[in-house]
């Protein structure tokens, strides 16, 4: 009877190595899977890129919002938010509500960058709606940065490739970026106490991937390529006949950040 | 005295000029330390901050890269409507579900009226701000009183989030009536 015990337990402690060597081969192989899948490169959103190997890329990139299109869904700002963390209350991006009544007066509001989406209607429009939309906002990219010429340490410049960017080693907080940029895209990032902005997510782009929020954009509001590209969209747009305007042109900063439909009203 | 006169003369612009080689020549050190080495590199900035860019970690990534685990989601979605809808705005960024090709933590999903407030981000006619020719508008409750089922019934009970016809064209096949085109 102890014998039989004592075997019938040899037999159960087997049992349980051989399961337990069964179940680490099995979990092993479809772990080895599971690595050898996500080895694979995921495929690049901008042809040519990871192909690049100089310093600067020779892509001339813009950045076209398309006004007819945006939803206001907010889709972007949580990707922006999730890409950098960005702290609560400081917008990289922000969507923002524009509302004409046919007195022409204009009513704008962006309740929480729209991070939140757009939940409840403007109940405080004193004339019918005549015009409605929604403008999505993000660092303009300009040709002429008013913003970099006043850095007094050089923490923020213009890249050959036409990005502006700003070096967080180097930048002192001063804030006189933050007040000379025009567009109101930049803040001092509570946390680093630097400044922050957006930067067309350089570092997915020189990847091979689009900007977080044109990824994420379930309408293609929001359109971003290489305009030496002759069959890109952006380019087929820059070409046709759309109207194409800028943020505050009379700035002269010259962006590069087009929108496609914009109204008069929008600054 | 006349030649020490003379000499002291001289001695006050040459102390002036030793000065001033020894406070240049201290700038040019301490520009040295302080400056960055690849400050000026391409212009007036640190050359080396191109790469500090580039290593941004990126956190979100394609709806490809979801797809390539998840693969049975990946068939009902990519057919459907909502294929343009990005995983990572309703579940989270990609990075902080995978890292180095292991699984480091779960994402979350919506569940109940949480549904509805995410359909309703893109859907709701009350924001008239939406253009209509881009997106199916609906307004709340007036859609489900029109499709005869109680007010209190959530989004994903006719619809599936990731398709959101696949249960109604099944229904309609089913009953075996043809269903109506609905503009975009």
């Amino acid at each position: 009877m102890e014998d039989m015990k004592q075997l019938q337990e040899e037999i159960h402690r087997d049992r349980r190595g051989f399961l337990k060597k069964v179940l680490a081969g099995t979990i092993g192989g479809s772990l080895l899977m599971v690595y050898s899948a996500s080895g694979r490169e995921i495929a690049e959103q901008i042809p040519g890129m990871r192909e690049e190997d100089t310093v600067f890329t020779k892509k001339n990139f813009i950045f076209i919002v398309d006004i007819t299109r945006c939803i206001g869904c907010g889709s972007c700002c949580i990707a922006d938010k999730n890409e950098y963390n960005v702290p609560d209350g400081n917008y990289r991006t922000w969507v923002e509500r524009y509302i004409i009544d046919d007195h022409d007066e204009v009513f704008v509001d962006s309740p929480n960058g729209g991070l939140d989406g757009y939940t409840k209607p403007r109940t405080d429009i004193p004339y019918p709606v005549r015009d409605t939309f929604f403008v999505p906002k993000l660092c303009n990219m300009c040709e002429k940065p008013s913003c970099t010429q006043v850095c007094p340490v050089g923490a923020t410049y213009k890249s050959e490739d036409g990005f502006v960017l700003i070096d967080e080693k180097r930048c002192v907080g001063c804030g006189y970026c933050i007040q000379a940029c025009p567009y109101s895209v930049r803040f001092l990032h509570p946390v680093t106490k630097t400044a922050s902005k957006c930067t067309w997510c350089y570092h997915r782009v020189r990847d091979g991937l689009l900007p977080a929020c044109v990824s994420v954009c379930p309408v293609q509001a929001r359109k971003f390529g290489d305009l030496n590209d002759k069959t890109s969209e952006v380019y087929k747009i820059m070409r046709e006949p759309h109207i194409i305007s800028v943020l505050k042109p009379g700035m002269g900063n010259e962006p590069q950040l087009h929108y496609l439909g914009l109204r008069r009203e929008v600054v | 005295m006349e030649k020490k006169y003379k000499s002291s003369y001289f001695a006050h612009v040459l102390k002036l000029a030793v000065i001033l080689v020894v406070a240049g020549g201290l700038g040019i050190f301490a520009r040295g330390i302080f400056l960055p080495e690849t400050m000026g590199q391409y212009g007036h900035y640190r050359g080396s901050d191109i790469q500090d860019q580039r290593d941004v970690a990126i956190r979100n990534q394609t709806n490809d890269a979801c797809f390539e685990c998840h693969r049975p989601i990946r068939l009902i979605h990519k057919a459907g409507v909502h294929k343009t809808v990005s995983c990572e705005v309703c579940h989270g960024p990609y990075a902080d579900h995978v890292k180095d090709g292991k699984v480091i933590g779960k994402l979350p999903v919506k569940r109940g009226m949480e549904i509805k407030e995410l359909c309703l981000r893109c859907h709701n006619k009350v924001i008239k701000a939406r253009p209509e020719t881009v997106i199916k508008v609906v307004a709340m409750p007036q859609h489900l009183e029109e499709k005869k089922v109680q007010i209190t019934h959530n989004c994903n009970q006719c619809h599936m989030v990731h398709d959101p016809l696949l249960w109604v064209r099944a229904a309609y096949e089913m009953a075996g009536v043809p269903m109506k085109e609905e503009k975009k």
